[in-house]
């Protein structure tokens, strides 16, 4: 059977527009799958290396502090250290996979190819958010898998560890989205991340209790979503952290909807996308 | 006008020629290499400097007793000139490599062979520009950690020849890994899968007598060990290792390296098809 709405010409007849439901599913799948496929091509960069990488610093922070610090509150240091590093992996991957997308598109000049398609701004950003949050699931899984033969983890609260590595996802997939339409140039995208990602993935408590920090600087603490995150997450494995639950869940569903917002404006005007 | 220089004054053309070492074209080369590092200042200077402070901050929040020691040595005292060494070695490591590599994506590197330049000056260009670059980068995360607590080195020459021996056998083994990187993937590959792990490891943020038993003749056997602990012994005045045996196994490693990466050059390994 031809299907007329589906835009085929039939028998004599003229071409159709092809239209869809409420929602091009085809095509946010399409995207999906390009933005997945994308960075599972390339996995010993994408999942491996994030992974080495965490082992690497897991090592030596245990070998470095473990016998220097202890406990942190009532919890030994490398139980504290686990989640605390794989948490700053799903941020730093979620953040890399759809920002480095959006520059290599923009760079190489196919970014049209994503912006022709009938997908609308909303579905456009699902996609792309989809394809970060999966990078920094599996890449998380992947090192939360390897460090169960390192230290023994606890976990606590399940429901806590999957809202909160998911919603982290979805911030860091979104700050990528942002980040990589404004940057205009690969070194403006190495900036973000060396000087604004990889400083608030380490200093909003991957490696220590907020509470070490000096007063003022606990005051800004306040303010940053990622240590909401990294505390919100923490919690899930050891059952306490700095910050309630329910505090930390509203502030990332807070920060996740303004981002959400914004990137959905950007994508509407077509700022720095569209001329 | 002198005809070595191959200008045709009436007659046929000259062939240029040089002496035993072509230095304009060794100079040339080098302020290339240097151009190409530092014009991206703010990822091959900047950014190791923000991590290297980074580091230095999380150490120092981590630990929550003041009087932790590190190898006879209060931690951070211990911790800083390590994070030096990674910085300068990582400047060497990704200098020649990333130039030969960025070379061959935009397939100028088989250039190289026509330069009248021997593999020799070659290597001797990348080298220098990969140490130099290093002391730089060093020099400054060193100055920057002075603000967290860095200490004057008790032996600034040593420290300069650590840091230059160090930055010269990266130097090498980031030569032979830009020959061999088809992509940037395999380079990639190498500085997560390899360089990391050997420098991570290597006594940077802890003293290898901290280490177990069984793991002991490993991190020995790592020749950034030596430069590690060089660079640290120049800076406090304690090591793990007799730190001139340390330079000897360094400089028995660049020769090793040098011959090497002179041959591949010299065949033209992944560079004439």
């Amino acid at each position: 059977m031809t299907d007329m709405t589906r835009g085929r010409a039939g028998s004599g007849d003229a071409p159709r527009v092809r239209s869809f439901g409420y929602v091009n599913w085809r095509g946010v799948w399409t995207l999906y799958h390009r933005e997945v496929k994308r960075f599972l091509k390339v996995f010993t960069q994408t999942i491996a290396a994030p992974v080495v990488t965490t082992l690497l610093f897991y090592t030596i922070f245990s070998v470095a502090l473990s016998n220097r610090v202890g406990t942190v509150g009532t919890t030994s240091f490398v139980v504290f250290l686990a989640p605390g590093l794989i948490m700053m992996t799903i941020l730093q991957n979620s953040f890399a996979n759809t920002s480095s997308s959006i520059m290599v598109s923009k760079v190489q000049g196919n970014i049209v190819d994503v912006l022709m398609p009938p997908i609308s701004p909303l579905e456009m950003m699902c996609a792309y958010i989809a394809g970060g949050v999966t990078r920094g699931m599996i890449v998380a899984t992947a090192s939360t898998a390897a460090m169960f033969f390192l230290v023994d983890l606890p976990f606590e609260k399940p429901a806590a560890i999957a809202f909160f590595a998911l919603s982290a996802s979805v911030m860091l997939a979104l700050l990528g989205m942002i980040g990589g339409i404004w940057a205009d140039k690969f070194d403006h995208m190495a900036a973000i991340t060396n000087f604004v990602i990889v400083p608030l993935s380490f200093l909003s408590g991957t490696f220590y209790s907020i509470e070490r920090l000096p007063e003022s600087w606990q005051y800004f603490a306040q303010f940053n979503p990622f240590f909401y995150a990294i505390d919100g997450f923490r919690y899930g494995f050891i059952g306490q952290g700095d910050a309630g639950f329910w505090l930390g869940a509203a502030v990332m569903l807070g920060v996740d909807l303004l981002l959400f917002l914004i990137v959905h404006r950007m994508l509407v005007t077509g700022y720095k996308l569209k001329s | 006008m002198d005809p070595r220089n191959g200008i045709i004054l009436g007659g046929r053309p000259v062939a240029r020629r040089f002496g035993a070492v072509n230095y304009r074209g060794l100079a040339t080369m080098y302020a290339r290499e240097m151009l190409r590092g530092f014009k991206i200042w703010g990822i091959t200077l900047a950014a190791p400097t923000v991590r290297a402070l980074l580091f230095a901050s999380v150490f120092g929040l981590a630990i929550d007793r003041p009087d932790a020691m590190m190898g006879g040595v209060p931690f951070i005292d211990f911790l800083l000139p390590g994070l030096v060494a990674v910085a300068a070695l990582e400047r060497s490591f990704q200098s020649s490599a990333f130039s030969i590599v960025y070379d061959k994506n935009e397939g100028i590197f088989p250039d190289l062979a026509m330069l009248p330049l021997t593999p020799g000056e070659i290597v001797l260009a990348y080298a220098a520009a990969s140490v130099s670059a290093s002391l730089i980068v060093g020099a400054v995360v060193w100055a920057a950690l002075l603000l967290v607590g860095g200490a004057v080195p008790v032996a600034p020459l040593t420290l300069i020849f650590f840091v230059a021996l160090g930055s010269l056998m990266i130097a090498l083994f980031s030569q032979i890994t830009g020959l061999w990187a088809r992509k940037w993937d395999y380079l990639e590959s190498v500085q997560t899968f390899i360089f990391m792990p050997f420098v991570f490891l290597s006594g940077v943020f802890f003293s290898i007598d901290e280490l177990s038993a069984a793991a002991q003749p490993f991190a020995r056997a790592n020749p950034v060990f030596y430069i590690v602990d060089g660079i640290r012994f120049a800076i406090t005045g304690r090591a793990d290792a007799n730190p001139w045996v340390g330079a000897g196994v360094c400089i028995a490693v660049i020769v090793i390296l040098w011959v090497i990466v002179y041959r591949l050059f010299a065949a033209g390994y992944r560079m004439k098809s």
